[in-house]
């Protein structure tokens, strides 16, 4: 057996652990660097990077030697052909190659009856010849627009696992694999009504967006099913809206189809891992209800709160700053993670993620230093 | 799901009697993998 497949065995196990809620052998720990940093560090262009992909072999293989982590580095569902060659609106990227998300609005709020009656219908016939322009036009050009953008991404997708393939068999990651979803609630928000619109819509029409949130739940569990469900594969569900709205919304109109995801989702014998952004403090009691052992990535909360009210049932995550590696010290860093290891840490369910991901990189700032301090520090003092 | 973009097995093999007699163990797991495929990208879209 080579050192890498020993390192992913062992990497493996604890993951096997984590999300059985037995204590691993040490915490698991993912570097919150993206690809999009891992191109910056090297020093290469960000945009004719995610053009021609095949720059980024070198790239990860320097991010991945420099900087200590448990699971694959980066990755991108960002990939800019497919986008372009569809005439993207909700995706485009910026001049300084960065992909970014637009506020959109992908359906109008008279069109939530179209939605509800067959949500599947609306977004193929309505809501992406809206947003993509090259949805529009005679039905061959169209066809032959989606058949080029598939083929793109497909591609695209294959390079991208072909170098995660070669980082795993050098360097020993644990082998997992995820899918994408979302909060009904949240889909209907992002792409589709728009942060102004959904919030309106709240107040507005509140049985519409509870139809609508109860028609698009089968699609959402279908995007976040794995094809082979497993210990060792997870769902990663960002949360958006939650904290903009008030408790009786949230209540009546976030809650009951997100939970019956979940629950779904982990009744199929898959992990469900939810990156809890912004301040979600006052649904903690919420957030217990969840089937046991799902994965929780804060952005904002109390840790010691987080602790006792969630951890012995759920794994938390999460919660490290990282402004302070933009801002601190060495030492305050290694503080800050040190102060986390020692809350979280204690009776395992704790891997270690930071608050957010790390995108931009200033090259003559601390960031780099900071980062390779902290994950060395975790490493080395996150046994059990 | 109650669509006219996403097809099951069954609705697929119901549209296309020229496929009785062939292989069905071979071929399912195939259309149902694009049929999938489609679903992902473009629900991908709006992610």
């Amino acid at each position: 057996m080579t050192d890498a497949i020993a390192r992913t065995n062992e990497r493996n196990q604890l993951f096997k652990d984590l999300f059985s809620g037995n204590t691993p052998k040490r915490v698991p720990i993912s570097n919150p660097a993206t690809q999009d940093f891992a191109i910056q560090y090297a020093g290469l262009d960000l945009a004719e990077c995610q053009w021609d992909l095949t720059k980024l072999e070198p790239v990860y293989d320097k991010f991945c030697q420099d900087f200590y982590t448990d699971t694959y580095p980066g990755g991108s569902i960002r990939i800019p052909s497919h986008y372009q060659i569809l005439g993207s609106t909700p995706i485009v990227m910026s001049s300084s190659g960065f992909m970014q998300h637009p506020d959109v609005v992908g359906m109008l709020a008279e069109e939530y009856d179209e939605f509800i009656a067959s949500p599947y219908d609306c977004i193929v016939e309505t809501i992406l010849p809206r947003l993509y322009t090259e949805f529009n036009g005679p039905p061959g050009k169209v066809a032959m627009a989606l058949a080029k953008a598939m083929k793109a991404q497909a591609d695209d997708l294959a390079s991208l696992g072909a170098i995660r393939a070669k980082m795993n068999a050098k360097y020993g990651f644990a082998t997992m694999v995820g899918a994408l979803t979302e909060a009904p609630f949240d889909f209907m928000s992002d792409f589709l009504r728009s942060f102004k619109g959904i919030s309106g819509d709240v107040r507005r029409y509140p049985d519409k967006v509870a139809a609508a949130c109860e028609a698009v739940l089968p699609l959402m569990i279908k995007k976040g099913t794995l094809p082979n469900p497993s210990m060792l594969g997870y769902t990663f569900v960002p949360l958006h809206m939650a904290p903009y709205l008030r408790e009786k919304d949230f209540a009546a109109l976030y809650w009951p189809t997100f939970k019956k995801m979940v629950e779904t989702l982990a009744g199929m014998g898959q992990s469900v891992q939810l990156f809890v952004e912004q301040d979600w403090m006052r649904y903690i009691d919420y957030l217990y209800e969840l089937p046991e052992n799902t994965i929780m990535r804060f952005e904002y909360g109390d840790p010691k709160l987080i602790k006792e009210k969630l951890g012995k049932k759920h794994i938390i995550s999460g919660l490290y700053p990282v402004t302070l590696l933009q801002t601190g010290t060495k030492q305050q860093c290694v503080d800050k993670a040190k102060e986390l290891l020692d809350i979280l840490a204690p009776g395992g369910r704790y891997w270690w993620q930071a608050d957010k991901s790390i995108i931009h990189l200033d090259i003559n700032g601390p960031v780099v230093e900071n980062l390779r301090a902290v994950l060395d520090y975790v490493h080395e003092n996150g046994t059990y | 799901m109650d669509t006219k973009y996403y097809t099951t097995w069954e609705e697929y093999l119901a549209e296309h009697p020229e496929l009785e007699g062939k292989p069905e163990q071979a071929i399912a797991p195939k259309i149902v993998k694009y049929e999938d495929a489609m679903f992902t990208f473009i629900m991908d879209l709006l992610l």
